[in-house]
C-alpha cells in the first residue's frame, strides 16, 4: 500500500490532465486553444486520413495485361473472382506470318462481398494485370453492387500509387505500375 | 444399421447432451446459478461463464466454449499453402502476424528451407509489434472492466500507431498475410525505420502513462491484488504459458528458451516473472512485456542486416512428405502447429495449439470461492482472446 491514501488516484488524475492540456493546446500553453487540433481522431466525411500507399483497399484490372490465365481465380481462398474468356484470331506480327491466338477477356468480376482482402491474386499474377489501390470508399446499400465488373475494376487503376522505393540494405527491385 | 453408425449416433446424441448438460448440472441443485455470456458485455467476445452462487460467493464456474467455433483444423485441409496463411490470420486476430509465423517455420522445417537473415529479423520485428498492438489493448481493457474507462480509450489511440505502422509494410492492419515459405512478401518502405522509432518511443510513455494511471492506482489493486491467486505448480499443470505462467513465478519464455530461428537472440532483453500469481501480477508481467517488447523492436531496426528477403522456392509450393510441430511464445502464450503433410500441395492434417484455450481452463479452479466482482476481474486478466479459444 502507498504511504499516503490516494496518491495513487492523484497520480492518476495528473495524467489525464496532462493528456488534456495537451489536446486542447498542441502547440504548448501560450497559443489559443484548438479543440481538434491536438485530438486523435477526424471528422471523418470532412476530413480523411491518407491511408499507407501499400493499404489494401480495392483491387484494380489493367484489362490489357490479362491473359485470362485463371492463376488469379484457381488461387483464391474464398472464390471470388469470376473469370471468363474466349480465344481470338489476330492479325499476325510479321507480314507473312500465320495468324496468333489471342485470348480475349469477356468476363472478370470480383465479390468483394466475399472478398477476404489477402492479396493472394494480385502476387500470382504473372502478367502485372492486377494491382492494389488503397481506395476503400466503395460500400453500397445493395450487396450485390459489391461484384465489380471489369470496367468498375480497370477504373480503379487510376487509384493505384506508385510502388515505393525501399528502405536501405534491401534488394528487392522496385516495381513499375503500368500506365 | 451397422456398428458404425449406431456410434456416430451416439456421438451425435452425446454433443447434443453436452449442451445441454451444463444447465442441467447447475440448475437442479440447490442456490443460484448466474449466466454470464455468449452476450455479456464483461465477457470478451462469445464466451459463455455459468457460476453457481451461494449468495454473493462463487462455489463452481465452469466456462462454456465453441460458440465461434469455425472450424479452422478441418478448413485447413482443403486449402494450399498460402491460402493457409490468410485463415490462420483470423486466429488471435489482435496480433494477427503472430499467428503466421509458427505455421510458416513449421512449413519451412518440413521443406528443408531457411528464409535468409533479413527476412528473419523483419519477421521478429513484425511479430514484437504484433505482441505490442495486443498487449497494448489489454492493459487499457483490463482497466475498463475494473471500471476505468479512460485507459482504454489511451490505449486504442495508441495501439493505432503500432497498427499504422504494421499497414504500412504489409498492407493490412489487423491480417497482414505478410509471411511466405521461405521468407516474406515485401520489404520495408523507406523511412519505416525512423517513423517505427518513434513510435516505440511513444509506446514507453504510454506504459509510463499506464502505470501511473492503472497500476498505482488504489481501486485497481484493491480489485485486483490477492485476487486469484494461480500457483506456479497448478498453472503448470493446467498447461498455462505466456504472461499467466510468468505471473505465477514460472520463469519460461519460448522466445529464449526454444531457439525457433528468429532474431531474439540477438538483442538483450529481460523475461520477467512476478512472484505473487494474483491478477495484478499478471497485469504488471504484461505490462513490462511491452516495454521489454519495444526494446526488442529498437536494437532490432538499428542492426538490421541486408540482403534477400526470400529464399530459393518453387514457384508452386510443395511440401514434402513429414510431420513438424514449431511453437512460438504468442502475445497470449504458447501457439504451436503441429503440421502433417502427405506432399501435397495442402497439409493432410494440422493441429492448432492455441494459448487462450488452455488458459480458461483453469477458470473451474480459481474461480473457486472468489466473489461475483473478481469473477469479471480474473477473467479480464487471464487475458484470452475468443477467435484464440475457438478458433
Amino acid at each position: 500500500m502507498p504511504d499516503i491514501y490516494g496518491k495513487g488516484l492523484l497520480k492518476g488524475l495528473g495524467v489525464t490532465f496532462r493528456e488534456m492540456t495537451k489536446t486542447i493546446f498542441p502547440d504548448g500553453m501560450t497559443k489559443r486553444p484548438s479543440p481538434t487540433k491536438g485530438a486523435a481522431t477526424v471528422q471523418y466525411p470532412h476530413e480523411k486520413e491518407a491511408p499507407a500507399p501499400r493499404a489494401r483497399g480495392v483491387i484494380a484490372l489493367k484489362e490489357d495485361n490479362c491473359t485470362v490465365c485463371m492463376l488469379c481465380a484457381r488461387s483464391c481462398p474464398d472464390w471470388c473472382i469470376y473469370i471468363e474468356g474466349h480465344e481470338e484470331k489476330a492479325p499476325p506480327r510479321r507480314p507473312g506470318g500465320k495468324p496468333r491466338t489471342v485470348s480475349a477477356l469477356d468476363r472478370f468480376d470480383i465479390d468483394y462481398a466475399l472478398c477476404m482482402y489477402c492479396g493472394i491474386c494480385v502476387e500470382v499474377c504473372p502478367f502485372d494485370a492486377l494491382f492494389w489501390s488503397p481506395e476503400y470508399e466503395y460500400s453500397e446499400p445493395r450487396i450485390a453492387d459489391l461484384l465489380h465488373d471489369k470496367t468498375r475494376l480497370g477504373e480503379w487503376m487510376e487509384t493505384v500509387p506508385d510502388f515505393e522505393p525501399y528502405e536501405a540494405g534491401s534488394e528487392v527491385k522496385v516495381r513499375k505500375v503500368p500506365r | 444399421m451397422t456398428a458404425i453408425s449406431d456410434r456416430q449416433k451416439l456421438a451425435y446424441v452425446n454433443a447434443q447432451a453436452a449442451d445441454g448438460r451444463v444447465n442441467l448440472e447447475f440448475e437442479t441443485e440447490e442456490g443460484m446459478t448466474l449466466n454470464m455470456g455468449p452476450q455479456h458485455p464483461a465477457t470478451h467476445g462469445t464466451l459463455r461463464i455459468v457460476a453457481k452462487l451461494d449468495g454473493e460467493q462463487v462455489i463452481h464456474c465452469e466456462p462454456v466454449m465453441g460458440y465461434m467455433h469455425r472450424g479452422y483444423e478441418k478448413l485447413l485441409e482443403v486449402r494450399t499453402y498460402p491460402q493457409v496463411n490468410t485463415l490462420v490470420n483470423r486466429i488471435d486476430w489482435l496480433g494477427s502476424f503472430t499467428n503466421e509465423v509458427p505455421f510458416i517455420l513449421a512449413s519451412e522445417k518440413l521443406m528443408g528451407v531457411e528464409a535468409p537473415p533479413r527476412a528473419q529479423w523483419i519477421r521478429t520485428i513484425l511479430f514484437e509489434l504484433g505482441r505490442i498492438a495486443n498487449i497494448s489493448l489489454f492493459l487499457g481493457d483490463t482497466a475498463l472492466h475494473m471500471g476505468g474507462m479512460t485507459a482504454a480509450f489511451y490505449a486504442f489511440r495508441d495501439r493505432e500507431f503500432v497498427l499504422n505502422q504494421i499497414e504500412a509494410v504489409t498492407g493490412g492492419r489487423f491480417h497482414p498475410n505478410f509471411d511466405r515459405i521461405g521468407g516474406l512478401k515485401d520489404d520495408f518502405p523507406k523511412g519505416w525505420i525512423a517513423d517505427t522509432k518513434a513510435v516505440m518511443a511513444r509506446l514507453r510513455d504510454f506504459c509510463d502513462e499506464i502505470e501511473d494511471l492503472v497500476v498505482g492506482n488504489e481501486i485497481f489493486q484493491a480489485r485486483t491484488r490477492g485476487i486469484g491467486i494461480i500457483p506456479g505448480d497448478i498453472a503448470q499443470s493446467y498447461g498455462l504459458s505466456g504472461a499467466n505462467l510468468r505471473a505465477s513465478g514460472v520463469d519460461w519464455d519460448l522466445r529464449r528458451d526454444v531457439p525457433v530461428g528468429l532474431a531474439w537472440d540477438q538483442c538483450d532483453w529481460t523475461v520477467w516473472t512476478h512472484p505473487d500469481g494474483d491478477s495484478f501480477s499478471r497485469y504488471w508481467v504484461r505490462l513490462q512485456e511491452v516495454r521489454e517488447a519495444t526494446k526488442i523492436v529498437d536494437q532490432l531496426c538499428d542492426g538490421l542486416p541486408s540482403g534477400p528477403i526470400m529464399a530459393k522456392v518453387p514457384r508452386i509450393i510443395k511440401v514434402p512428405e513429414g510431420e513438424a510441430w514449431v511453437a512460438t511464445e504468442n502475445p497470449l502464450g504458447e501457439m504451436g502447429y503441429y503440421v502433417v503433410s502427405k506432399g501435397d500441395l495442402g497439409p493432410f492434417r494440422v493441429k492448432i495449439r492455441t494459448a487462450s484455450f488452455n488458459n480458461i481452463s483453469v477458470i473451474p479452479w480459481v474461480t473457486r470461492g472468489v466473489y461475483v466482482p473478481d469473477v469479471i476481474s480474473i477473467l479480464a486478466s487471464l487475458y484470452f482472446i475468443l477467435g484464440d479459444i475457438d478458433r
